[in-house]
């Protein structure tokens, strides 16, 4: 018989903001101090009263939108009780009964062509603390720096069907999320989380199988692999008979490369959802909707489009730069410096792209301004600056984002000279320190010529017109 | 109410009752049952969901990070910390 797996995803989304979901401390502790970034909100003292940071709500509302969804104008949370440790409060503060965002689908390509992947819902909701088992073997320490910090959980409906799929899902995700500027989606950050639903049924049917949650894979490649496995492992179940499936949660062992049953899977009713009532419902007017909805970007295909359609790039081109949404504007603020997309998006990619790929930031950490850079372009190809000087300004550029280019060449001598004087002077000198390099070239290897230019562009710190040294040189060996 | 089910809700809660406390959490239960039963048989189909009791909507802060608590004041009332972390009993073997 052929089966078919189904595949449904959980994926917590950490979101950029600077402060927690429902106090003011700090969202970003990464390699803090454990408990400095607290306060008696978010680490459960009685009494305590949460303040919804406003901008959490626009960033479920964008995420809402960049996926195709519709923004429930009043959004409630409620409270989701479970006792461990790294919740202080013994419940979770999330959305039920009216989420931010409902009925979004995403598009997603395989090799298998296009295909809809419906969204079931997305919820804002509080991160949980962390628990530290190594520190003493009598007790359990606990972190509440990652309390509070605002989550979004985007759950699919089982519109997938192989790993591939996940991986073109996830992806598309972490492009959108990311052009919308509402979070980082780095799974080795653990800024995305995923909880993979899966089953098994047989090839055209309609019911489903029995499904198994698998959590703890920290990584696109640890997702496939699990899927591969818990795949494999439900078919064998249901062919040979080897064990009977239960609807559970795993844990993934990405190094044994096997999932292991953690607990038995708690229905929504163990959870006890019920409204928060210390938290009024957030009623989403029509003057903030439509200031959220005027503030994303197009999607990267349809700038990608644009890019090739009316800016004349290569699909290659367009593609490099719809990488990142700071890559994009950084590009389109230069283009409308200079007019020429194609020099723009030369620059953009051969060095732009290379300097971060170099200084090992991502794409969307780059905040050159493209203005800037549009100058610069503009002063090498009026050659007004050498190249390789430009090359200079624009790494200096990326230091101090104040720098304006032109002045920086001026200040450091990288204005190219019109003197023939001065080119004179220094071929003059070239040639009388190569007799042996002067004499090949004479000779018919013309690649002696390049050592003598090269010595020539050095002395005069390439501040020199290339086409005027080189006929200034061969005119002056001719004469000889 | 059945004996199951308030061992189920026993477990999720953490609570040990006497055998006093269940006969007179499953009197509970069951009366509060019977009103949710009553109020089900009312037809909301047509009804629009209240959201909260009260007419008020929230109000939201803006997105800035203060920090004016510092942690031995947090931590003063712990029954036990060790560097900077609050100390639970174990939860994994
Ligand atoms: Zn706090």
């Amino acid at each position: 018989m052929r089966y078919e797996t189904v595949i449904g995803l959980e994926v917590h989304v950490e979101l950029a903001t600077k402060s927690k979901i429902f106090c003011s401390c700090s969202a970003h502790s990464y390699g803090a101090e454990p408990n400095t970034h607290v306060c008696p909100a978010c680490s459960g003292m009685p009494g305590m009263l949460p303040v919804v940071n406003k901008r959490v709500v626009d960033y479920g509302m964008k995420a809402g939108l960049m996926l195709n969804c519709d923004i429930n104008r009043i959004t409630t949370f409620d409270k989701k009780s479970y006792y461990y440790p790294d919740l202080p409060a013994a419940y979770q503060t999330t959305q039920w009964f009216a989420p931010v965002a409902v009925n979004g689908l995403v598009e997603i390509e395989t090799s298998k062509g296009k295909k809809g992947v419906r969204i079931k819902q997305i919820h804002m909701e509080e991160d949980a603390g962390k628990l530290v088992h190594d520190i003493r073997e009598d007790t359990t320490h606990v972190d509440f720096n990652r309390t509070s910090v605002p989550l979004i959980e985007i759950v699919s409906q089982p519109d997938l069907s192989s790993a591939e799929e996940v991986e073109a899902y996830l992806e598309r995700l972490k492009n959108l999320l990311r052009f919308a500027r509402v979070a980082e989606c780095e799974m080795a950050h653990g800024t995305m989380r995923c909880d993979v639903n899966l089953s098994v049924r047989p090839e055209g049917s309609d019911k489903l199988g029995v499904r198994t949650e698998m959590k703890n894979m920290n990584s696109v490649e640890a997702i496939k692999r699990a899927i591969e496995y818990e795949t494999a492992r439900h078919i064998d179940a249901l062919e040979n008979h080897t064990e009977i499936l239960v609807q559970e949660t795993r844990r993934w062992d990405d190094i044994k490369g096997k999932s292991y049953a953690m607990r038995s899977k708690e229905t929504a009713g163990d959870y006890r959802y019920f409204p928060d009532p210390n938290v009024m419902p957030v009623q989403i007017d029509d003057e903030w909707f439509e200031s959220i909805k005027s503030s994303l970007p197009e999607f990267p295909e349809v700038k990608q489009k644009k890019y090739e359609e009316a800016l004349g790039l290569s699909s290659y081109d367009a593609e490099q730069i719809t990488r990142s949404i700071a890559l994009c504007e950084c590009f389109e603020a230069a283009y409308a410096v200079t007019g020429n997309a194609k020099d723009a998006a030369n620059w953009m990619i051969s060095e732009v792209m290379s300097i971060l790929n170099a200084r090992q930031m991502t794409y969307d950490q780059l905040t050159l301004d493209g203005r800037a850079l549009g100058e610069l372009i503009k002063l090498v190809s009026d050659g007004t600056v050498g190249r390789a000087n430009g090359k200079k300004i624009l790494a200096a550029m990326f230091d101090d984002t104040a720098i304006s280019p032109k002045i920086y060449a001026e200040t450091n001598g990288m204005i190219v000279s019109n003197d023939t004087g001065l080119i004179e002077k220094t071929v003059k000198a070239a040639i009388a320190e190569a007799p042996k390099a002067v004499e090949d070239y004479k000779n018919g290897k013309e690649k002696a010529l390049m050592a003598i230019y090269g010595k020539c562009m050095k002395e005069l710190r390439g501040n020199c017109d290339p086409q005027v040294l080189k006929t200034i040189l061969i005119d002056m060996i001719n004469q000889m | 109410m059945t004996r199951e089910i308030l061992r189920r809700l026993e477990l999720l809660n953490q609570l040990s009752l006497t055998e006093e406390e269940k006969e007179s959490v499953m009197a509970f239960f069951d009366a509060r049952e019977a009103d949710a039963a009553c109020l089900e048989s009312i037809d909301t189909s047509e009804v629009e969901r209240m959201v909260h009791v009260m007419p008020i909507m929230t109000v939201v802060r803006e997105d800035v990070v203060s920090q004016p608590y510092s942690r031995e004041e947090l931590q003063r009332s712990a029954p036990e910390t060790d560097e900077g972390y609050w100390c639970v009993p174990r939860v994994v073997e």
